[in-house]
């Protein structure tokens, strides 16, 4: 099997509203997705879609091999599930919580794994949950959808919540499952998380998949700043002229802002026929790109 | 299925605890005092011929509160599916609606549990609990009679409840299926509220008008057994009750296995979702 996850031509209206417009997206075995996308682009319709909780009204989903709305027991058994929106019962002690997920599961849990997640997160199996923070009962959730060692990982935003620390080790839990050979696909606002943990990243927006690339990848499909200084005024149209490059701002022809696109060849080699004095480049963060898509979707709205 | 069952039935606890303690004290209640009632039955008995007939024939036998059969059908029996509706509807429009509503269905759903395994399991959780309170309550009545002089026999109580378990069970289904339906399990509830009380007034009306006489044969109530069940049941009447809740359950677990589960506060419509040639659904 290539891929753990296989997603085409997925279509989901909610009544009149559109939610998914054709999401197409391939998940390989061992790989960390991230999935990133503005509130209400499709990531949890597109996640839901997975775990059969809502059901599309076009395309194919595989899971595992398997389609997950005619097997979606066996689906099931193989994921570990972390929602967006957790709710918990609150009546109930965190273990007895996961006596009871355990249980559903058939008892497969390996409790001496359990055991060391719960002292890795910091979390006190014996309080109740309505008693817990917001945090705790995010590690409630992460704990649920890790200790059973699945094969698979889909998790809505695994570190809502959780403070910097608690991140960094949610982060070495995803890691380390990645290494034992589970396939991990989460979703994310937070950009840093993505770019420093994905091993690649699909972007959804309005429904539909608009990039899927590595994080270096889309950082270097990214726009840069370059800021050019001369040791004379100089005419800056030869530079206006090159293909992705934008004059931003300039100083009398003693210096210019621009802003280029794509490769930097073109400019270096156009920049060799100027006095230049000093030349300052930065290339851009994932967070850039990302909004450079939301951008363009607020354009076309 | 079995740990769901399980699961949900310890969710109960506390409900079947306090509905059962709650009507076994009222029963308890009733058998201490029935022989000072019993003593006064002269009194009761020209209260009751002064009463007019439409009165009368609105309430049913009020007359039969002479015996101890009547007594008990009157005093206890008579209002409650009122009563215990409220329990009955609101666990049947809260057994998926309400994790649904909450937001918790989802992480359930995502374990190795198929639908029809969830919907079983806590349909037969609820079942189970609407059996405790009705045994707890049971208990309430036959426990002290051996102090009283209320002379009936422990399976001669039992017949009325099993009247009303089977009335319960069916407005329990309603309520699954109409939070199946409807867009939120408030809806769902205020609706078999509704029509609870409508079933539990219209056979008594039927009686003051011919006119409504046919209606009231689609009310549930109308065949609810509870003077007359001490002498023996209408079996017809048991079981068609009984198949009619099941025919409920079976309607709500086919929609619940083919529709979506909502997200949070997420609400709609779903009738449109009933019909098979629809393009989209929500």
């Amino acid at each position: 099997m290539e891929h753990v996850i296989d997603i085409q031509g997925l279509v989901k209206w909610y009544g009149s509203v559109q939610a998914l417009r054709g999401v197409d997206l391939k998940v390989q075995r061992g790989e960390l997705l991230g999935f990133l996308g503005p509130n209400g682009a499709g990531k949890t319709t597109t996640i839901r879609c997975l775990l059969d909780q809502i059901r599309p009204q076009a395309g194919s989903i595989r899971v595992l091999g398997l389609d997950p709305q005619k097997n979606p027991v066996l689906v099931q058994r193989q994921i570990g599930y972390l929602p967006g929106e957790l709710s918990l019962e609150g009546t109930l002690k965190v273990s007895q919580l996961f006596r009871y997920l355990i249980q559903l599961r058939g008892n497969r849990t390996d409790k001496a794994y359990l055991k060391e997640l719960t002292r890795r997160l910091e979390l006190d199996t014996s309080r109740k949950i309505k008693n817990l923070s917001s945090g705790n009962k995010q590690k409630v959730g992460v704990v649920q959808a890790l200790m059973h060692q699945p094969t698979l990982l889909i998790l809505d935003e695994p570190t809502a919540g959780l403070d910097p620390l608690m991140q960094q080790e949610v982060y070495r839990l995803l890691r380390e499952a990645q290494s034992r050979g589970a396939t991990v696909f989460f979703s994310s606002h937070i950009l840093g998380e993505v770019e420093t943990l994905a091993d690649r990243v699909a972007i959804i927006r309005q429904g539909v998949i608009v990039e899927e690339a590595t994080p270096d990848q889309l950082t270097e499909m990214a726009m840069r700043q370059v800021h050019v200084s001369f040791m004379d005024p100089v005419d800056l149209d030869p530079l206006r002229a090159l293909p992705g490059v934008h004059v931003l701002a300039e100083s009398d022809g003693l210096s210019a802002q621009l802003r280029v696109e794509g490769e930097m060849d073109a400019l270096i080699k156009s920049l060799a026929g100027f006095p230049v004095k000093d030349l300052q480049t930065a290339s851009h963060s994932l967070e850039d790109i990302f909004l450079k898509y939301y951008e363009r979707e607020e354009e076309e709205a | 299925m079995f740990v769901e069952f399980k699961h949900s039935l310890r969710n109960y606890a506390g409900q079947i605890a306090g509905w059962g303690f709650g009507l076994a004290l009222l029963g308890v209640l009733l058998v201490s005092v029935y022989d000072s009632f019993a003593d006064q039955m002269d009194m009761y008995e020209q209260l009751v011929e002064s009463f007019p007939q439409e009165f009368m024939a609105f309430f049913g036998d009020l007359g039969g509160m002479a015996t101890p059969e009547g007594f008990v059908a009157i005093e206890f029996f008579s209002y409650m599916p009122l009563i215990l509706g409220i329990f009955a509807i609101q666990a049947g429009s809260g057994l998926l609606a309400r994790d649904e509503e909450e937001g918790r269905l989802d992480l359930v759903m995502a374990h190795p549990v198929s639908r029809s395994g969830l919907f079983v399991g806590r349909f037969l959780a609820f079942l189970c609990a609407l059996a405790g309170i009705l045994f707890i309550a049971w208990l309430g009545i036959v426990g002290p009679m051996n102090w009283s002089s209320l002379s009936l026999g422990w399976g001669e109580v039992a017949r009325p409840f099993l009247s009303l378990y089977a009335e319960m069970a069916l407005f329990g289904a309603l309520g699954v299926l109409l939070s199946m339906l409807l867009p939120s399990r408030r809806l769902a509830s205020m609706a078999a509220g509704l029509l609870l009380v409508a079933s539990f007034f219209l056979p008594g009306f039927a009686t003051l008008n011919e006119n409504l006489e046919t209606v009231a044969r689609f009310s549930p109530l109308e065949y609810y057994q509870t003077q007359e069940a001490f002498a023996g049941l209408n079996r017809e009447w048991l079981f068609g009750l009984l198949a009619a809740a099941a025919v409920f359950a079976l309607l709500s677990w086919w929609r619940f296995v083919r529709r979506d589960i909502r997200v949070g506060g997420e609400g709609g419509w779903r009738l449109g979702q009933m019909i098979p040639w629809s393009s989209r659904t929500e």
